[in-house]
């Protein structure tokens, strides 16, 4: 049995099929992409999955266990981390106050604990700042770690973002263009910072990207998604060679 | 029966003053999505100026000066209240709002909730703490319809309202400035596009606004005939409600949940104690809001709000 | 950070700078031993100082009165307000610069609650004392206090969680009536509840109690407004709150056993200064620890971006439903205390304008901040006695410095600052105090 399995999900808005007959098994520790021209319903596949819209149809299990129904911060909180196409930080915290956040779920102290300032709250906020601390070192923006976020370079807030995600620590992390507005230059450390998240904490990875030859790159095995339906799936390869996909997607843009 | 439309067309009538205050609101949030806290107080500004006006017009013609026979001392009191009231709402524009145009929005609602304040203590300090009456103006007369007793006043006040509403209404759909408001509502850049600067819808806005509260506020005067500084305060609060209970910055709703909450007031006393009748009022609202949450006619909550 | 703060204070020029480095580097603990011995220098020297110059009785609120009415005996006022207040203090914390830093250093070696604890005896020594002179002085520090608590628990959710609530009077007036309603019923022989049940000797240690049964009230009546806060925010869940302040208002007006529009009266003499002190530090402590905890600053999320707190694991629905009712709470307990220190509610003082009055000193203050909290409710009511003698003419005042301060800063003067008791007790090495 896959870790994260997906059986016929389908999703309409309003009267619009947004998704259809969607299904996905990812395995632990693999790489997997998601593409697609715009409006293909790629992220609402991703909202649909970590509980911010509630599928319509289908099954969506992690580990034998049913999400569909779960609040978003359940479905977070049993391995599900993710990122935001639009970064969707808090702009009035720092960057440490981020990472600590996205441990909310794991926080034990309770509210006689944040009342009162407890030995245990204190020990357990303590505990929870050094994991955040390794998570920026991780991230190499240690450094920033007393900044608020909005004075942060593009680059540096996505790290945050990344950061924050995996401080809940996920069995699956999902990435919604993780290097949408990016330069070369913070492309190519982006990338570094994926492999390295996955080489060191052993995560399986779902990518959504724009990028074709970072997709090609990175992932083991990606689907194309087109109009809600999935039109191909199969490694890196096979998709470069479909011709579906070309048609679809490709076309226009494998001049790049 | 007759019981019921006697109360319909005191409703009708109450609705409408909540329905062109509620109207003031709802133009200022479409358009700077800002609440103008004190608009209240520009009502009650609105009826005091009515107030001189008319006074001055009737002194006027009762010196034999400029004899003028009550409807037109109506009419021009209309006209030349809206005029300066619309100055006021100019000058809170100017003074409150547009320093604060990209500041939170709470902070706007202070500024207004702080200028209300001083409109009522500048009204206290200018007239002290009496009340005054407003001059009759019409004579009354009272017609029986079956058992209901309307009078000619009553019937004007909705008349007059709904035709203010109608005018506004054309004016926004068919005008080049309602055009700009309406495109401001949608989107801050494509205004300069229309060639007509932000700061000028912005401040026609509030005029207007502003306007439709003196009228408000000359018919609650014929109405009840007794003003206060604090009137602004029970009428404006209630209106501000009516205006998100339509839905925020919908013009047809807010006019809609006006009437409304006239015949929520109006019905809710005549079945129960009056003592009783904000208790109802604001549950039924509550109720309505807990279950409608975006109003009548405004958009669906989106979790991006502005802080 | 340290060396960019001294290069700024060598290049702060001119008699202020020279000001500001010749006070530098005062711990807090300087500050409260120099207020204490200008206030026992009140308390002793005071009456025979104002024979020697001419003034009738001790300024009550530094002057201010005297300023404004009496002009001609400004002069006195200023010598006065000059030998009692401000050459004392200057001379007692810059004299004792070396040994109360030496003394703040060795506090700080024990754990957190031994300095702070001499501090805040410290600090209500001097004001003990300081109210000693007149009752006047009395019931405005206690409703400074009050203002503090109501204050710093709007904040918590108007600031720190971004909504726009209009009901705290309303969770005040809910605090109010039910602590009022327990110690009467309880401990005084009223027309509305008859003789007492319990010995009156018990009141006073049951008096607690009571403040957490009205805290308790209030906190179910924020129910009202947290459940529908889970699917609406904004403007909306603004006129809930609002029409919640209403119905409050109006369901105290139409209960008869209470009292209703005429309101209720012979709460017990339980709230002396101490007592309320005390409530405001424990409010305050309460408050500021849950707000720096991590998921006090869950709230931060939830104003920043909802979606993003839900993503990250943040329970969006507990996190609000604890907002409304721990900011409810604190509200109820201050509405209980307020209503012993008047001895007597009225519905009508929980409308419009005591909102107005706590959304200003929210928003004066600062948002997000405990800091910006109690110097809004410290400034404005005190501001607002102190201008007292303008009558009518305050409320053109206040209101205009509000609109100046929203103009120039719209979050407020304090706004997104962290209170940190440890630092703030600190010992100061000779460096520009922090601006």
């Amino acid at each position: 049995m896959a870790l994260l399995e997906i059986r016929h999900m389908t999703h309409y808005f309003g009267g619009l099929r947004a998704v259809h007959d969607y299904n996905l098994d990812i395995e632990p520790g693999q790489v997997r992409g998601l593409i697609g021209p715009n409006g293909a319903g790629k992220t609402t596949i991703f909202n649909l999955i970590t509980g911010i819209h509630r599928p319509g149809e289908g099954r969506i299990l992690l580990d034998g266990e049913e999400l569909v129904g779960r609040q978003p911060h359940e479905i977070a909180a049993r391995g599900l981390g993710r990122t935001f196409q639009d970064l969707r930080l808090w702009r009035h915290m720092t960057v440490l106050d981020h990472v600590k956040m996205a441990r909310y779920s794991k926080i034990g102290y309770g509210l006689v604990g944040a009342f009162f300032s407890t030995p245990r709250r204190n020990r357990e906020e303590a505990q929870i700042e050094e994991k955040a601390r390794e998570l920026l070192e991780m991230m190499n923006i240690s450094h920033l770690a007393d900044q608020m976020v909005p004075n942060l370079p593009y680059g540096a807030q996505r790290r945050v973002e990344m950061a924050r995600a995996l401080s809940t620590e996920p069995k699956i992390l999902f990435l919604d263009e993780p290097t949408a507005g990016m330069n070369p230059e913070e492309l190519i450390q982006m990338m570094g910072i994926i492999r390295r998240v996955r080489e060191q904490l052993g995560l399986a990875i779902f990518l959504i990207e724009h990028r074709l030859k970072m997709v090609m790159e990175l992932c083991e095995i990606i689907q194309t998604l087109v109009f809600g339906e999935v039109i191909a799936e199969g490694p890196p390869d096979d998709i470069k060679n479909n011709p579906a996909v070309i048609e679809a997607y490709l076309g226009k843009e494998i001049v790049e | 029966m007759v019981f019921f439309f006697q109360n319909l067309v005191n409703a009708l009538q109450w609705g409408s003053f909540y329905a062109m205050i509620a109207l003031g609101y709802s133009m200022v949030y479409s358009i700077l999505m800002l609440f103008n806290f004190a608009h209240g107080d520009i009502f009650m500004v609105g009826a005091y100026i009515g107030f001189g006006v008319a006074t001055a017009l009737v002194t006027l013609s009762a010196s034999g000066f400029l004899a003028l026979p009550g409807w037109m001392i109506l009419v021009l009191t209309i006209l030349l209240s809206m005029f300066l009231t619309s100055f006021v709402g100019m000058i809170v524009e100017r003074v409150g709002y547009r320093p604060l145009r990209d500041a939170p929005r709470a902070s706007a609602a202070i500024t207004g909730l702080m200028i209300g304040i001083m409109l009522e203590t500048g009204n206290l300090i200018l007239l002290g703490a009496r009340r005054v009456s407003f001059p009759p103006l019409i004579e009354s007369v009272t017609y029986n319809v079956g058992g209901v007793f309307v009078t000619n006043k009553k019937i004007m006040i909705v008349l007059i309202s709904l035709g203010f509403m109608l005018a506004l209404h054309l004016f926004v759909q068919k005008t080049r400035y309602g055009m700009a408001m309406r495109a401001m509502a949608f989107d801050y850049v494509v205004v300069p596009l229309l060639g007509i600067p932000i700061n000028t819808i912005a401040r026609l806005t509030f005029a207007i606004g502003s306007a439709l509260a003196a009228v408000a506020g000359i018919l609650f005067g014929l109405a009840y005939p007794v003003l206060d500084p604090y009137m602004g305060i029970v009428f404006g609060w209630k209106a501000f409600v009516a205006a998100i209970l339509g839905g925020r910055g919908s013009i047809m709703g807010a006019t809609l949940a006006g009437f409304l909450m006239g015949f929520i007031e109006i019905f809710v006393a005549m079945v129960f104690p009056s003592t009783l009748r904000d208790l109802i009022a604001y549950s039924i609202i509550l109720l309505i809001l807990v279950f409608r949450p975006h109003g009548f006619f405004g958009e669906p909550y989106s979790a991006r709000l502005r802080l | 950070m340290v060396e960019m703060n001294d290069a700024h204070a060598m290049k702060t020029k001119g008699a202020r700078g020279r000001l500001r480095r010749f006070f530098s580097g005062i711990p807090v603990l300087g500050w409260l031993l120099g207020a204490l011995v200008a206030v026992v220098l009140e308390h002793y020297l005071g009456d025979p100082l104002v024979d020697r110059i001419g003034l009738d009785k001790i300024p009550v609120l530094f002057g201010a009165v005297i300023i404004l009415k009496k002009p001609l005996m400004i002069p006195g006022a200023a010598v006065f307000l000059l030998l009692i207040y401000v050459i004392p203090i200057a001379v007692v914390a810059r004299a004792g610069k070396t040994l109360s830093n030496r003394l703040a250093g060795a506090l700080m070696r024990f754990p957190i609650a031994v300095p702070a604890l001499v501090h805040l005896g410290l600090l209500y020594g001097a004001i003990h004392i300081w109210s000693d002179v007149s009752a006047y002085r009395v019931l405005t520090l206690k409703l400074t206090f009050v203002a503090i608590m109501l204050t710093l628990s709007l904040n918590v959710i108007n600031g720190y969680m971004g909504e726009f609530s209009c009901s705290h009077p309303g969770f005040m007036a809910l605090g109010a009536y039910g602590a009022s309603v327990f110690t009467v019923l309880l401990f005084s022989s009223d027309r509305l509840f008859g003789d007492p049940l319990l010995p009156e000797a018990l009141g006073p240690f049951l008096f607690p109690a009571g403040l957490i049964f009205g805290g308790l009230i209030a906190s179910l009546g924020a129910l009202v407004i947290a459940i529908p806060s889970f699917r609406t925010r904004g403007d909306y869940l603004a006129i809930i709150s609002l029409a919640f302040l209403f119905i409050v208002k109006s369901m105290i007006e139409n209960l008869e056993f209470v009292g209703g529009p005429r309101g209720l009266s012979g709460q017990p003499n339980y709230a002396n200064l101490p007592t309320v002190f005390i409530w405001t530090v424990l409010c305050v402590w309460i408050i500021n620890n849950f707000v720096r905890s991590t998921l006090g600053k869950a709230l931060n999320a939830v104003r920043d971006d909802e979606v993003a707190a839900d993503a990250m694991t943040v329970n969006t629905r507990r996190t609000k439903m604890v907002a409304f009712m721990f900011a409810a709470f604190w509200a109820g307990v201050a509405g209980g205390i307020y209503a012993h220190v008047l001895r007597y509610v009225n519905p009508g003082t929980f409308g419009i304008q005591k909102l107005a009055e706590v959304l200003a000193m929210v928003y004066f203050g600062g948002l997000n901040s405990v800091y910006g909290s109690i110097t809004g409710a410290v400034s404005l009511s005190l501001l607002s006695e102190a201008l007292r003698p303008l009558e009518i003419f305050k409320w053109i005042i206040i209101p205009l410095l509000l609109i100046l301060v929203m103009i120039y800063r719209p979050t407020g003067l304090i706004a997104f600052r962290e209170f940190d008791v440890r630092k703030v007790m600190q010992p100061k090495s000779n460096r520009d105090d922090e601006v």
